[in-house]
C-alpha cells in the first residue's frame, strides 16, 4: 500500500517548516548510519585491494581476452555515465520547463549526478593496464611529439566527461550556496566555521539573487545541450567501431533515452528509502515519486522501441554477419542476459501504467531494482556481447568475468552509495530554497498525495 | 554622512515587501537593498523597475567564455594536428568535422566556468563582511528591506513600509 503519511502536515507547510525538516535531516548521525558507511567503505577497501592486485599482476586476472578486451569495466562505465544524466535532466531540463515537481527531488539528483560520474571516471582508468600512464588522453605539449588524435571517439570522451564532471558540480555547487547560507546562520560549533567557508558570505541581497538567477538559467540552459551531447559521445565509442552488433546510427538517441531511464530509476532508488529513514515524506511526496515513475514509464517505452528498431533494421539489412551476431545475442550462449535486459527493460516498467503502484513505494523501489538490473545488462550485451561474436567463428569466446571485475564493480557501488550518504549529512540533500519558492505548489502536491481517488 | 539612519523593515511576505519597494520608489527613494530567503520574482521585479538594472551582465561573461571557449578548441585541435601531424590513409590532417565534438564541449566548458565567475565577482563573493541590515530570518522565513535615509525623513519611510505590511522596523545609525 501506497506511505502513509500525516497529510494535515502540509497544508500550513510554513518557511520554517522547510528548514526545520533539512536540519532534521542532516542531524548528528546515529550509530546505524556510521555503520552504514562503514560498510561502503569497506566494500571500496576491498575493490581497492582486488585494484591494486590487478595494477600488480595485470589484466591478466581479469577474465578478459581476445576478442572481448572491453567488457565489466566498460559497461560499468557507461552505466555510470548514464545514472548521471538524469541528474541533469531532471535539475536542469526540468528547469528551463518550470516543472514544479523538481524541486523536492532534484538536489538528490545532482548531488547523484556528480557522485556518479566521479565513479564513472575511475572506470577508463581501472579499465587501463598501465593506469598510471590515463594522463595520455590530456593534450600536453611532450617530449613524445604525440598529441591525442581528436578524430578518436575516446579523446571525445575524454573532453565530454570532464566538462560535464565539471558542469554538474558547478551546477551542484552553486545551488547548494543559498542553502548553505541558511545552515550557516543556525549552526554552531565546526559546523557554522565550515559553511561559513562554504556559504562564501552569501546573505541574498537582490543584487546575489538577480545574478544567481541568471547564472543558473544559463548554466541550466548550457547543461541541457551536454546532457545530450555527453552520452551521444559516449554511443559513439561503440557506433563508430566496424564491430557488429555495435555499428548502428540509433545508439545515440537510444543512449540517451536509456541514461535518462536508469538514472531516473537510480533516484527513486536512493530516494524512497531516504524519505522513509530521513523523515522526509512531508517534503518529498507520493506526487514526486509519481511524476518519476512516469518518466521512467516513458523511457521505458522509448527503449522498447529502439531494441525494436535496432533488432528490425538489422533484419532489414540482411548483412549475414550482423544477422549472426543478434541470432547470438538473442537466442545464443549468453541469451539468457539479453533475455533478462528485455525482461527488465521492457515488460516490468510496463507495471508502471498502474496508478495503484505508481503511488506504492514498495512495488516502485522493486522496480526501479529491476531497472537498474536491466540497464546494466543491456549495455553488458551490447559491449562483451557484440565483441565476444566476432567476425570470424573461430575466434568468438564468451567473457565470463571473474573475482576481480565483480568486487570491482560492487566496490563501485559503494564508492557511490558511501559519498552520497556522506553528503546526506554534511550538506542539504532537499533544496530549501526552491521549495520555498514554490511553497504553495507543495500544498498542493501534498493535498494530492492520493492522486488517483484515495481519500485525501 | 552623520545624522543618516538605517531602516530595516522585516516583512513576513514577499508581495509585501514588494509593495513596500514600490511606495519607496514613489517617495521616491532609491538608496535601499533587500534579503530574501529565495529568489522572489516580485521582489526583483520591484527593485528593477525602481533602479532600472536591465538584464543581468553575467549574460556578457558567459558569451564571452563560449566563444574563448570555442576558438581555444578550434586552435587546439586545428593547430595541433597541423604541428604534429599524423597522416592516415591520405585523410585531412585538420578534419573539422569530428572536431565540432571537442569545440561544441569546451564552448560549455568556458561558458559554464564564465557564468560562475561573472556570479561570484557581480554578487561581490566571496565577503566575509555583512552587509548591513542583514539578520539571520532573512535567510529562513522573512524578507527585509533596508533604507538608508537621513533622520528628518525616517518617520514617513518608517510609516511607508508599516503601511506595506511590515511586521517590525528597526532603526540603526548609519
Amino acid at each position: 500500500m501506497a506511505a502513509a503519511v500525516d497529510q494535515s502536515n502540509y497544508h500550513n507547510l510554513s518557511y520554517l517548516d522547510v528548514d526545520r525538516t533539512a536540519q532534521r535531516v542532516m542531524a548528528p548521525a546515529g550509530l546505524k548510519y556510521w555503520l552504514w558507511v562503514g560498510f561502503c567503505a569497506f566494500l571500496v577497501a576491498v575493490g581497492g585491494s582486488f585494484w591494486a592486485r590487478q595494477i600488480y599482476e595485470g589484466l591478466g586476472v581479469t577474465g578478459y581476452g581476445q576478442p572481448t578486451l572491453w567488457a565489466v569495466y566498460i559497461t560499468d562505465f557507461v552505466f555510470w555515465v548514464g545514472i548521471a544524466h538524469s541528474g541533469t535532466l531532471i535539475s536542469a531540463v526540468l528547469f528551463l520547463f518550470r516543472t514544479r515537481w523538481r524541486t523536492a527531488v532534484y538536489r538528490c539528483a545532482e548531488t547523484m549526478t556528480v557522485f556518479a560520474v566521479l565513479t564513472a571516471g575511475l572506470f577508463p582508468i581501472v579499465h587501463l593496464g598501465r593506469p598510471w600512464f590515463f594522463y595520455w588522453l590530456c593534450p600536453y605539449p611532450n617530449e613524445r611529439y604525440l598529441q591525442p588524435d581528436f578524430r578518436s571517439p575516446l579523446t571525445w570522451d575524454f573532453f565530454a566527461i570532464s566538462t560535464y564532471l565539471t558542469t554538474s558540480t558547478l551546477f551542484l555547487s552553486m545551488g547548494l550556496i543559498p542553502d548553505i547560507a541558511n545552515q550557516r546562520d543556525i549552526s554552531i560549533g565546526w559546523r557554522k566555521k565550515f559553511y561559513t567557508v562554504l556559504a562564501c558570505g552569501w546573505q541574498g541581497t537582490d543584487r546575489q539573487w538577480r545574478n544567481f538567477a541568471m547564472a543558473y538559467l544559463l548554466l541550466a540552459g548550457f547543461a541541457t545541450p551536454l546532457v545530450l551531447s555527453v552520452h551521444s559521445v559516449v554511443s559513439w565509442d561503440f557506433a563508430t567501431m566496424q564491430t557488429p552488433g555495435m555499428h548502428s546510427t540509433i545508439f545515440a538517441p537510444y543512449f540517451v533515452a536509456g541514461a535518462i531511464f536508469s538514472g531516473c530509476a537510480m533516484v527513486l532508488t536512493l530516494i524512497i528509502p531516504m524519505r522513509k529513514m530521513l523523515h522526509i515524506e512531508d517534503l518529498v511526496t507520493i506526487w514526486h515519486l509519481d511524476s518519476l515513475a512516469k518518466v521512467i514509464l516513458l523511457t521505458s517505452l522509448v527503449i522498447t522501441y529502439s531494441y525494436s528498431t535496432e533488432a528490425f533494421l538489422v533484419y532489414y539489412a540482411q548483412d549475414p554477419i550482423e544477422m549472426m551476431t543478434f541470432y547470438q545475442r538473442f537466442f545464443g550462449h549468453q541469451g539468457y542476459l539479453f533475455g533478462g535486459m528485455v525482461l527488465c527493460n521492457c515488460l516490468i516498467p510496463l507495471f508502471l501504467f498502474s496508478p495503484s503502484i505508481r503511488t506504492n513505494t514498495i512495488w516502485l523501489f522493486v522496480i526501479s531494482i529491476f531497472v537498474n538490473i536491466g540497464m546494466w545488462l543491456e549495455r553488458f550485451v551490447l559491449i562483451a556481447g557484440s565483441l565476444s561474436v566476432a567476425t570470424i567463428p573461430s575466434q568468438w569466446k564468451f567473457y565470463v568475468p571473474k573475482l576481480t571485475e565483480v568486487m570491482i564493480t560492487i566496490a563501485s557501488f559503494g564508492w557511490f552509495l558511501m559519498n552520497f550518504s556522506l553528503f546526506t549529512k554534511f550538506l542539504p540533500i532537499v533544496s530549501m530554497t526552491e521549495l520555498k519558492e514554490g511553497v504553495g505548489w507543495l500544498r498542493k502536491s501534498a493535498r494530492n498525495t492520493y492522486p488517483y481517488g484515495k481519500p485525501s | 554622512m552623520s545624522g543618516d539612519v538605517e531602516l530595516i523593515g522585516v516583512f513576513a511576505d514577499d508581495a509585501q515587501c514588494a509593495h513596500a519597494i514600490e511606495k519607496l520608489h514613489h517617495a521616491p527613494i532609491v538608496e535601499f537593498h533587500t534579503f530574501s530567503p529565495f529568489p522572489s520574482e516580485k521582489m526583483l521585479e520591484a527593485v528593477d523597475e525602481v533602479r532600472e538594472w536591465g538584464r543581468s551582465p553575467v549574460r556578457k561573461f558567459v558569451l564571452a567564455g563560449g566563444i574563448t571557449g570555442a576558438i581555444t578548441a578550434l586552435v587546439l585541435t586545428v593547430g595541433t594536428s597541423w604541428e604534429w601531424n599524423l597522416n592516415t590513409g591520405g585523410r585531412p590532417i585538420a578534419s573539422i568535422t569530428p572536431y565540432i565534438v571537442i569545440i561544441f564541449e569546451m564552448m560549455i566548458l568556458f561558458g559554464v566556468l564564465g557564468a560562475v565567475t561573472s556570479f561570484f565577482i557581480k554578487s561581490g563573493l566571496p565577503s566575509f563582511d555583512s552587509a548591513t541590515g542583514y539578520r539571520t530570518r532573512f535567510g529562513a522565513d522573512r524578507f527585509g528591506l533596508v533604507v538608508r535615509t537621513a533622520e528628518s525623513d525616517s518617520a514617513k519611510i518608517e510609516s511607508l513600509m508599516r503601511e506595506a505590511g511590515a511586521e517590525e522596523v528597526v532603526r540603526e545609525a548609519a
